[in-house]
C-alpha cells in the first residue's frame, strides 16, 4: 500500500467544498471518498508481485569507473503495470537514479538502467528490487520489495599505473634496449656485438675477438625469471586513516604497480594478504591474467582489527619460496608494532631472501612538526619529532638487519616502490 | 578495462514469497500488540473522561465544591427550581439577564465603568457580593464601608427587611452604609448600630430591586449551613426563576457587545475549526504519501575514521599534561640535531661534540652557543619551550653544507 501526492491533492479539494458546506460531517464524508478512492485504486492496480525480475551486473569494476546494473522485467499479470521500480544498491555504489518509471502492457517487459559510479572497493551486494504499481486514478498502489542477488566486484583504482610508463622505460634502458644505448648493467651474459667508441674495455670478450676480425664487446642484462612476493599486511596498523584513505589503499596501488612492473619486467610474481591467517592469495599466474588476479584479490583486502603475525608470516614465505626471491612487505612502520613483531623475524627473511619494507607514512605528522603556533602546538610538534625519530631509528634497524626500508607519503609509495625494485634488479640483487 | 556482463540470477524473480495470507498474517502479528495498547488507552481515557462534572477551584465559582467555592447554595438553588446560569462574560450577561431574574455579581475587581453600565441596563435584581466600587455606580443609596478583615463573626439582623429577618443572624464581616433614604442597612458588627454600617443592604431603585454582601463568607460551602446564612442567601438569591451567576474573568473586556475586542476564540468565523478539521485529513494523507518508503534503507559497514596522527597528539597532550618540557624540548632538539648533520653529511652515529663543531661551522655561531641550544638545560615553562622551539628553527634554517 502507498499513496502519491494525487491523493493529498484529492483530500486538499475538500477545502473549497468545506467551505461551501460548513459542516464536519462534509470533512468526514471527504475523507471517506479518499479512502474508497484509494481503496478502488490499489484493487485496479498491476501485482507488483506477477513481475518476472532479472538484474545484470558485471562481474567487475575498477573503482571511480561508471558501470552499470541492468534490470529486466518481464510482465506477467493482467493489468496494465504503471508505476515506479528502485534499483537498490550500497551507497558506496554510487547509484546515481535507481528510480525509473514503469509503464508495460501485459505480457510485456521492460528494462531499465541504474548508472553506478562506485566510491569504495569491494564487493557490492544489491539490496531489493523494489516495485510499486499504480492504480489507473494513480492515487494509491501497491508496493513488493523483491530479492535479487547481484553483486559488483569493485577492483581497486590503480591510480598509480601513469607511474608505469616512465618506470617501464628505465626498464628498458636496464635491458640494453633502449635507444640511447647505455651499456646496461647487469650480471646475466646477453649477447655479444661490436665494440663502438664509448664501450667499457673491460667488457671486451677476447676470446671472441680473436675468433673473428672484430673486437667484440659483452653485453649483459638484468636477471629474468626472478621471484618476487608481496606480503600484504591486513592487521591493525593498516586500518588507520592516512589523509582520507586507510593506509591499506596505498599499500595496494603500491602492490598493483610493483606487480605490473616486474610482470613486464619478466619477473614471477606472487601475492600473499595475511594479518593473522591468509586472507588471500595470487600464485603462479603468468602474463595478463597476473593482472586480472592481483585486481581481484587486492579488491577484497579489508583492514582486521588484529595483531599481525609475524613468524606466521615467516612460515609462509618458507613454505612457498624455495629459491632466493624478492619478498615485499607492505606494512606500517610502526616503531611499537614493529618491534613487537617483525623486527623478531626479519633476521630469518633477510638471510635468505632480499626484503623490501615500504610503509606508508603520514604528512600529518610532518605538518604537527613544523607547527609553532601555541603551547598545545609545540608539544604536538615535540612528539612529532619524537615519532620521526623513532621510525628512523626502527628503520635503521631493519636495515641493520639487511632489509631495504622504503618510508613515503601515500601517494608517493607505489613509485617510491618501483625505483626500489628497478634500483636491486639494476645491481643484480635480486 | 570493461569486463564482461554476466548475469548474477539467471532464472527471473517473481514475487517475494509471500501470498496474501501470510501478509495479513504477518501485519496481523506485528500490529496486534500496538492495537492493543491503542484499545487500553483508549479505554482508561473514556473512562476517566465518563463520571466526573466538571469542577473548578474558582471562589464562589458555582462548580467549586471547596471551602470558598459556592456549589451548595448553586445545587440546593437548582433543586428549588431555580435555573441558575454560570457565566464568565459580560455578553453573556447581557443575553440571559432581563427584568424578573436575579443576576449575582461576585467581586467588582475585574469590571469596569462600561460593564457595570450594561449590569446596569439588564433591569434585572442585582445581588452583589464584594463589590463595593461596583454599587457606587448603580446606586447613591448605598455605599462601602472597610472592615473586611479578620474571622466571620454572628451577627444579628437589627432591621426590618423581611429577608434578613427571617435569616435571624449571620456569621460576616466587613460592612455597608446607607447614604439615601430608601436603603436598609442589617446585620451590623456586634455591639453596635446599623447606623455605622452592616454586612448586608438593600435597596430599590427604578423599580428594581439591589441586594449588597459586604462579606463572600455567607455563600462559601465552609459557612453556608452556619446561622442563617443559607436562608438568607438563598431568599436573595431565589427570588426569580431566573439567576444568572457572574464571575467576571480576565478576558472579558469592553461591554461585550461588539464594540471593543473580543477574545481571539470569539473572532474566528465558525468555519475556522471545520476547515482545521480538513486540513488535518490533508496532513494525514501527506504523511502517509511521504512516509512510506520505496523499499527499504541499504546499509553497508563504514571503514575505520580513526585518522593516523591521532596517536601523535594524543603523545603531544600527554607531555603537555604532564608539564614534561624535557621530554619534549630533548624531541625537539634531536631532532633538529639529527637533521642538522645529516644536511651536514655527518654519520646518524656521530658523537654530540662533532654535530656541535660542525653546526657551529656551518652557521658561523660561536660554539657555546650551539651547545647550549642543542644540548643545554630543558626549559621550565611553555614559553620558555616556544622560544627553544624558534631557535631551533633559526638555527636549523642557518645549516648549509659548507
Amino acid at each position: 500500500m502507498a499513496v502519491t501526492w494525487r491523493a493529498v491533492v484529492l483530500a486538499a479539494l475538500g477545502l473549497p467544498v468545506v467551505l461551501l458546506v460548513p459542516a464536519t460531517g462534509t470533512v468526514l464524508l471527504w475523507a471517506l471518498l479518499v479512502v474508497v478512492a484509494c481503496a478502488v485504486d490499489v484493487a485496479l492496480a498491476a501485482s507488483p508481485r506477477e513481475v518476472g525480475v532479472r538484474r545484470d551486473v558485471p562481474a567487475s569494476v575498477r573503482l571511480t569507473e561508471p558501470s552499470s546494473s541492468t534490470l529486466t522485467l518481464s510482465h506477467l499479470g493482467r493489468r496494465r503495470l504503471r508505476g515506479v521500480v528502485r534499483d537498490a544498491w550500497p551507497p558506496s555504489s554510487g547509484a546515481q537514479v535507481d528510480r525509473h518509471r514503469l509503464d508495460v502492457a501485459p505480457g510485456e517487459g521492460a528494462r531499465v538502467r541504474t548508472v553506478l559510479v562506485p566510491t569504495r572497493r569491494g564487493d557490492a551486494h544489491a539490496d531489493r528490487v523494489t516495485i510499486r504499481t499504480l492504480g489507473p486514478l494513480r492515487l494509491a498502489g501497491r508496493q513488493a520489495s523483491l530479492t535479487v542477488p547481484g553483486r559488483l566486484r569493485v577492483l581497486p583504482e590503480f591510480a598509480s599505473r601513469r607511474h608505469l610508463p616512465s618506470r617501464l622505460a628505465r626498464l628498458r634502458e636496464l635491458d640494453g634496449r633502449a635507444a640511447v644505448q647505455v651499456r646496461g648493467p647487469g650480471t646475466e651474459f646477453d649477447s655479444l656485438r661490436e665494440y663502438v667508441i664509448g664501450d667499457d674495455v673491460r667488457s671486451i670478450d677476447w676470446r671472441a675477438t680473436a675468433r673473428r676480425s672484430d673486437v667484440v664487446v659483452r653485453t649483459w642484462r638484468p636477471e629474468r625469471d626472478r621471484r618476487v612476493l608481496i606480503v600484504l599486511d591486513t592487521g591493525r596498523t593498516s586500518a588507520v586513516r592516512v589523509l582520507d584513505a586507510p593506509r591499506l589503499d596505498a599499500s595496494i596501488e603500491a602492490a598493483l604497480l610493483l606487480a605490473a612492473l616486474a610482470t613486464k619486467a619478466g619477473d614471477r610474481v606472487e601475492l600473499l594478504v595475511f594479518d593473522r591467517k591468509v586472507r588471500g592469495r595470487v600464485a603462479s599466474a603468468t602474463g595478463a591474467r597476473v593482472m586480472a588476479q592481483f585486481a581481484d584479490t587486492l579488491a577484497l583486502a579489508e583492514p582486521a582489527l588484529v595483531e599481525t603475525d609475524w613468524p606466521g608470516v615467516v612460515a609462509q614465505v618458507r613454505q612457498r619460496l624455495s629459491q632466493r626471491a624478492l619478498v615485499v612487505l607492505l606494512t606500517a612502520l610502526d616503531p611499537a608494532a614493529v618491534e613487537q613483531g617483525l623486527l623478531g623475524v626479519a633476521g630469518q627473511l633477510t638471510e635468505r631472501h632480499q626484503v623490501v619494507l615500504a610503509s606508508v607514512s603520514d604528512p600529518e605528522v610532518d605538518t604537527l612538526r613544523t607547527s609553532r603556533d601555541s603551547a598545545a602546538a609545540v608539544f604536538d610538534a615535540a612528539a612529532a619529532e619524537r615519532v620521526g625519530l623513532e621510525r628512523a631509528a626502527v628503520a635503521v634497524r631493519l636495515r641493520q638487519r639487511g632489509a631495504e626500508v622504503v618510508d613515503a607519503l601515500p601517494d608517493d609509495l607505489a613509485p617510491r616502490l618501483a625505483d626500489t625494485y628497478l634500483a636491486l634488479k639494476a645491481a643484480g640483487r635480486l | 578495462m570493461s569486463a564482461p556482463t554476466v548475469t548474477t540470477a539467471h532464472a527471473p524473480v517473481v514475487g517475494d514469497g509471500t501470498s496474501v495470507r501470510s501478509r495479513s498474517a504477518r501485519r496481523w502479528r506485528r500490529a496486534r500488540w500496538w492495537l492493543a495498547l491503542l484499545g487500553l488507552v483508549v479505554v482508561a481515557g473514556l473512562l476517566s473522561a465518563l463520571p466526573e462534572p466538571r469542577t473548578s477551584t474558582l471562589t464562589l465559582a458555582p462548580d467549586n465544591p471547596g471551602d470558598l467555592g459556592a456549589r451548595a447554595a448553586a445545587q440546593i438553588l437548582g433543586r428549588q427550581g431555580v435555573d441558575v446560569r454560570y457565566v464568565r462574560h459580560i455578553a453573556e450577561v447581557r443575553s440571559l439577564a432581563a427584568p424578573g431574574s436575579t443576576v449575582l455579581v461576585v467581586g467588582d475587581y475585574l469590571l469596569d465603568a462600561d460593564q457595570i453600565d450594561v449590569l446596569d441596563a439588564t433591569g434585572a435584581d442585582l445581588v452583589m457580593v464584594d463589590a463595593g466600587w461596583a454599587l457606587g455606580l448603580l446606586t447613591d443609596t448605598i455605599a462601602a464601608g472597610g472592615g473586611t478583615g479578620g474571622e466571620p463573626e454572628v451577627r444579628s439582623a437589627a432591621c426590618d427587611d423581611p429577608d434578613a429577618v427571617a435569616a435571624g443572624s449571620i456569621t460576616a464581616r466587613g460592612s455597608l452604609q446607607a447614604t439615601g433614604p430608601g436603603a436598609v442597612v442589617c446585620f451590623p458588627a456586634a455591639g453596635t448600630d446599623t447606623d455605622l454600617g452592616g454586612a448586608y443592604a438593600v435597596t430599590e431603585s427604578d423599580g428594581r430591586r439591589i441586594v449588597a454582601l459586604a462579606d463572600v463568607a455567607p455563600l462559601t460551602n465552609e459557612h453556608l449551613a452556619e446561622q442563617g446564612n443559607a436562608a438568607l442567601v438563598l431568599r436573595a438569591l431565589g427570588r426569580h426563576e431566573q439567576l444568572v451567576w457572574y464571575i467576571p474573568s480576565l478576558d472579558d473586556v469592553g461591554a461585550g457587545d461588539g464594540s471593543t475586542d473580543a477574545a481571539p476564540g470569539q473572532l474566528l468565523p465558525p468555519v475556522v475549526p471545520i476547515l482545521a478539521l480538513q486540513l488535518v485529513l490533508v496532513v494525514v494523507v501527506a504523511a502517509l504519501w511521504r512516509g512510506r518508503r520505496l523499499g527499504r534503507l541499504v546499509t553497508e559497514k563504514l571503514p575505520v575514521v580513526v585518522r593516523s596522527g591521532e596517536t601523535t597528539r594524543g603523545r603531544g597532550r600527554l607531555y603537555r599534561r604532564a608539564r614534561s618540557y624535557g621530554h619534549a624540548a630533548a624531541a625537539l632538539r634531536a631532532g633538529a640535531a639529527a637533521r642538522s648533520a645529516a644536511r651536514l653529511g655527518l654519520p646518524r652515529s656521530a658523537p654530540a661534540p662533532v654535530v656541535v663543531d660542525a653546526v657551529a661551522r656551518a652557521t658561523s655561531r660561536p660554539a657555546h652557543t650551539v651547545e647550549a641550544l642543542l644540548y643545554g638545560p630543558p626549559p621550565t615553562d611553555d614559553r620558555g619551550l616556544a622560544q627553544l622551539a624558534r631557535d631551533l628553527d633559526h638555527l636549523e634554517s642557518e645549516v648549509h653544507r659548507t
